[in-house]
């Protein structure tokens, strides 16, 4: 029985199988970009265990992936594989184990984001590319401020959002993945409180570039038995953030993206984007940086192609902001625990092809002359 | 059998030194340093460009001009210029549009011809300039850049009207204040030089009524108006050809009229356009002696220029690039190598089959030698842009089918070369015609390292690739053909199996890289971005090949069917992805090609199933 098992779970045919499924999968997943943008297609068929073809459940990329690592780890436990002749398609497969072994640390603990830094401002937090969260600041206390923030995970409607920090209860009454607002005419309705009064926050389809959607929540501030108690809505970048004030203390409520907060600091002394010669096409950008450690500076060049390296983060030059006040850099940030699964594993697939090339491709080559 | 191989080596050889022999000429016009495009280039490839842009062909085919001498005629006689047919025009509503005649089969027009009705169209031109490039229909396209090339063509031609030799004065005084002999024709830029000299007689004119002028006064006043009429070519500001200041941060050159706006000129600069101005004039008088000295002196002005060196053997190398034009006679040497075969299989085997692969080697010599000096030219590894992947897959094949010549000597080989070679550059011509094949990068790709790894390891692997699906075809062809000789059968289909393995070791690797790349610059090792998906379903269909193999599902006449089906996922990857025009790689987006890769698709598929069933069918017959 445990023979047979290892036989199917290690038999060339399934990972011809799981290779087709995957084929079908980067077409599908590649054209749909098209329409769907790249985010929602890597979510929907690479980053997926299952998704849904209609009504049929299919595997997604991390279900192949996973099958397909089996399938190479169980053929290890064959008898008839280990012989001085394969050596190469040994180390191959070894090579192979790797590279997916890495995928998969990366798919489940990596994170990435963006820093925007104006010149000569400095930052701490990395924004998320894609989650965000809602954060409330108590700023009544005189000498600091107190945030409270919730994650996006907890945006479902009738949840209730509770915090000591907080002398008032918030109930999800609605959330949107994108969503604009829109002025209203005439009396609003007697319950809502700040924006709403005038606005009405709707839901729009969602755009192919993720950066592009604004997430928005209607909710219930309750408990605080005061004229702020009633309905609030937010939106992502809205240029005013709302503000409660109960029982003299003050809040300003906004959604953000959600942030990460480093054990270091980044200051921008100066961002150069350099231009080929009397043309529009640039040729190199780069970030004049100070990295703050306990307040000690560290002058740091990050370039296209080069990035920083530091306490496990990785930080590269992304693109830039080009204002009326003057440039500001945006880097790109990742935190990574898989990152040199590729680098040592494609060193060994190398290293394993290249031997099994050299044992076997002369006679390949030559004319077979009876 | 061998010395007909050294034969043909000897002959590349001596052909060789010949033409490697013409760059050590002097300097001549073609040389001079222009810059364009981020780059400082020679004034012969300016000028073939601007004669590929205006005319569609890299010399002035009618007029049997060459393009630099085209280029010098115009700058020497402008109005001249004006009258010459030069636009090309291949839209007949372009040319109704501008109430021209179409005529049959020379759709070439002068400037004059065009511009009243380009003036005329002035509001419909500025209302599509408006517009954003995707919202354009073809004849908008055309028509904009018909109406930009003419303003181009219209600052080319009077770019050096700063430097003829245009304008004398008889009066011996004023001669010599502006250092001239009475009679002598000198430039509007001497005079400009002298002008302060001129003050005083020009305040006189200025005070006094017309009707008593001296006869001296009567000429500068003239005089003054004709460099008042010159002066209106100041927006001729294209042609790049004088290094800037030693203190200048953009390096940014500039252009005579530039140099005349009043600003201070160095040393350098003076040089430059005195010699500019020596030799348009030695030109004018067809004095060749003169020419050359003026020539030397200009040589001598831009190497005094003391900030970047400019690298004169660079610009001799693309000069002779630009005229060897290797890649045709490569293709010459590519289809005379087909054809030579093709009459071993008649009569002769043996000897003309010797010959054929002589003429493929010397073909990939040029072939390769083209690349490298593409590569010294540009300093940067062999492939950074769509075209020169062409240039290399062909490189990559023909190298392969080199090897595989020598090592099974019955012509196979050298048809694979010879036939996909000559495609290659083929298509490689196509690209080419789009403009300078030479161009500057953008940023992210700016990088010699990752260029010459990542970027030629996948090329390598297209290369290889589509060397496998060739091998398919002749297989699938041969099992039609000569179905019982399992021996001859086996070997093609070992070879097959060996290139896959080769093409396999750098999809993969190359793909890998790829990874490590954007790992470094991006900071994610894998996006599932579409170049980087068509690159994977590459490494996977071969992956998927091996596999069947391995486990039985793919006999060998399959294991040549899913080779073949490999070329369309190669094309695909290669070409097909930029038409999604999405992600980060669409980099090398070419309109057009949609139609090509779909015949291309239909073509493997037909001739790969069509081949396999047929060959199947013979199977069958055959008794066992």
């Amino acid at each position: 029985m445990k023979q047979e098992i290892i036989k199917i779970l290690s038999s060339p045919k399934l990972f011809v199988y799981c290779l087709v499924w995957l084929m079908v999968l980067v077409v599908v997943g590649t054209v749909s970009q098209r329409d769907i943008g790249l985010f929602a297609s890597q979510q929907r068929y690479f980053s997926s265990y299952i998704f849904l073809f209609g009504p049929i459940p299919l595997p997604g990329g991390r279900i192949v992936l996973a099958l397909m690592l089996t399938n190479l780890i169980s053929m290890m436990f064959k008898q008839n594989i280990w012989k001085m002749k394969k050596i190469g398609i040994i180390i191959v497969h070894l090579g192979g184990i790797m590279l997916l072994f890495g995928a998969g640390l990366t798919a489940i603990f990596s994170s990435e984001g963006s820093m925007v830094i104006e010149e000569g401002s400095r930052s701490n937090t990395v924004d998320d590319y894609h989650n965000t969260e809602l954060t409330i600041i108590n700023i009544s206390e005189e000498n600091y401020d107190i945030y409270t923030v919730f994650d996006q995970a907890l945006f479902v409607s009738g949840n209730n959002l509770r915090h000591e920090n907080l002398n008032f209860d918030i109930t999800i009454l609605e959330h949107m993945d994108n969503s604009t607002i829109e002025p209203i005419a005439g009396q609003s309705d007697i319950q809502y409180r700040g924006m709403l009064k005038n606005f009405s926050l709707k839901e729009i389809s969602i755009d192919k570039d993720d950066m592009k959607n604004r997430p928005g929540i209607i909710f219930q501030v309750s408990g605080s038995f005061t004229d702020s108690d009633g309905i609030y809505g937010l939106i992502f970048g809205q240029s005013v953030p709302a503000t409660l004030s109960i029982n003299g203390k003050q809040y300003v409520m906004s959604i953000q993206k959600k942030k990460t907060y480093l054990p270091f600091a980044i200051e921008l002394l100066d961002f150069k984007k350099v231009l080929h010669p009397g043309t529009q096409v640039a040729k190199s950008y780069s970030s004049r940086i100070n990295l703050i450690n306990d307040n000690i500076p560290r002058s740091v060049l990050i370039e296209m192609n080069k990035p920083l390296r530091h306490k496990g983060y990785t930080f590269f030059q992304a693109s830039f902001i080009e204002g009326p006040d003057g440039e500001a850099t945006v880097l790109a940030a990742v935190h990574n625990y898989g990152r040199l699964f590729p680098y040592i594993s494609s060193i060994i697939m190398s290293i394993g092809l290249l031997l099994h090339l050299l044992t076997n491709l002369p006679s390949l080559l030559k004319k077979n002359r009876k | 059998m061998k010395k007909s191989n050294i034969l043909s080596l000897i002959i590349t050889l001596i052909l060789f030194f010949d033409i490697t022999d013409l760059y050590a000429k002097d300097f001549s016009e073609k040389n001079i340093p222009v810059q364009e495009g981020g780059r400082i280039k020679p004034l012969d490839t300016y000028a073939r460009n601007q004669a590929l842009a205006f005319y569609g062909k890299r010399k002035i085919k009618h007029e049997n001009l060459s393009a630099i001498d085209w280029m010098m005629d115009l700058f020497i006689y402008p109005e001249i210029g004006l009258e010459q047919k030069i636009f090309n025009i291949r839209n007949p509503d372009i040319v109704n549009a501008l109430g021209l005649e179409w005529t049959n089969n020379f759709h070439k027009y002068s400037y004059s011809e065009i511009s009243p009705g380009l003036q005329n169209q002035m509001p419909l031109i500025s209302n599509i300039i408006d517009k954003k490039e995707e919202d354009r229909d073809l004849f908008e396209n055309q028509l904009v850049e018909l109406y930009q090339n003419m303003m181009k063509y219209r600052q080319i031609a009077s770019s050096l009207s700063c430097l003829l030799p245009m304008f004398t004065v008889y009066d011996p005084e004023i001669a010599e204040k502006l250092h001239i002999e009475p009679g002598q024709f000198t430039s509007y830029a001497h005079i400009m030089s002298h002008r302060g000299s001129l003050f005083n007689v020009s305040q006189n004119i200025l005070t006094k009524s017309e009707d008593s002028w001296t006869e001296s006064e009567r000429e500068v006043a003239l005089l003054l108006y004709n460099l008042q009429q010159t002066s209106l070519d100041e927006f001729a500001k294209a042609l790049k050809i004088i290094p800037p200041a030693k203190d200048d941060t953009t390096g940014l050159w500039i252009s005579p009229w530039e140099l005349l706006d009043g600003r201070e000129i160095k040393p350098h600069q003076d040089k430059i356009i005195k010699s500019m101005e020596a030799y348009l004039f030695a030109r004018y008088e067809k004095n060749s002696s003169s020419m050359d000295d003026a020539l030397k002196s200009y040589k001598t002005g831009v190497l005094s220029f003391p900030g970047d060196r400019v690298k004169f053997s660079i610009l001799e190398k693309e000069t002779w690039l630009n005229k060897a034009n290797l890649f045709t006679l490569s293709l010459v040497f590519y289809l005379f190598g087909f054809i030579l075969l093709g009459i071993s299989w008649m009569v002769q085997p043996i000897l003309f089959m010797n010959i054929a692969y002589g003429s493929l080697i010397s073909g990939f010599i040029l072939h390769t030698y083209g690349i490298y000096l593409r590569m010294v030219i540009m300093s940067r590894p062999p492939i950074s842009t769509l075209y020169e992947t062409i240039i290399f897959v062909g490189f990559v094949i023909v190298l392969l089918s080199v090897v595989i010549e020598f090592l099974r000597k019955d012509g196979l080989g050298i048809f694979i070369g010879s036939v996909s070679g000559s495609m290659l550059h083929y298509v490689g011509f196509g690209y080419a015609a789009d403009g300078d094949t030479l161009e500057m990068l953008v940023a992210v790709l700016n990088s010699n390292f990752w260029l010459a790894t990542h970027v030629t390891t996948i090329i390598l692997g297209y290369g290889t690739s589509l060397m496998a699906g060739l091998i398919g075809h002749l297989y699938l062809i041969e099992k039609i053909r000569v179905p019982n000789n399992s021996s001859r059968l086996k070997s093609i289909y070992n070879n097959m199996f060996g290139v896959t393995l080769i093409a396999l070791f750098f999809t993969l690797f190359g793909t890998i890289l790829g990874g490590i790349w954007a790992d470094q610059s991006w900071g994610r090792f894998w996006g599932w971005d579409p170049k980087e998906n068509g690159a994977l379903l590459i490494v996977l269909w071969q992956l998927m090949m091996v596999h069947m193999r391995l486990s039985g599902l793919a006999k060998p006449d399959r294991f040549a069917l899913g080779m073949v089906l490999n070329n369309i996922v190669v094309i695909m990857a290669w070409f097909g992805v930029n038409l999604l025009s999405i992600g980060l790689h669409s980099y090398g987006f070419v309109s057009g090609v949609a139609v090509n890769i779909v015949l291309f698709t239909l073509f493997e598929l037909f001739t790969g199933f069509g081949t396999y069933y047929w060959s199947q069918l013979n199977n069958r017959k055959t008794p066992v």
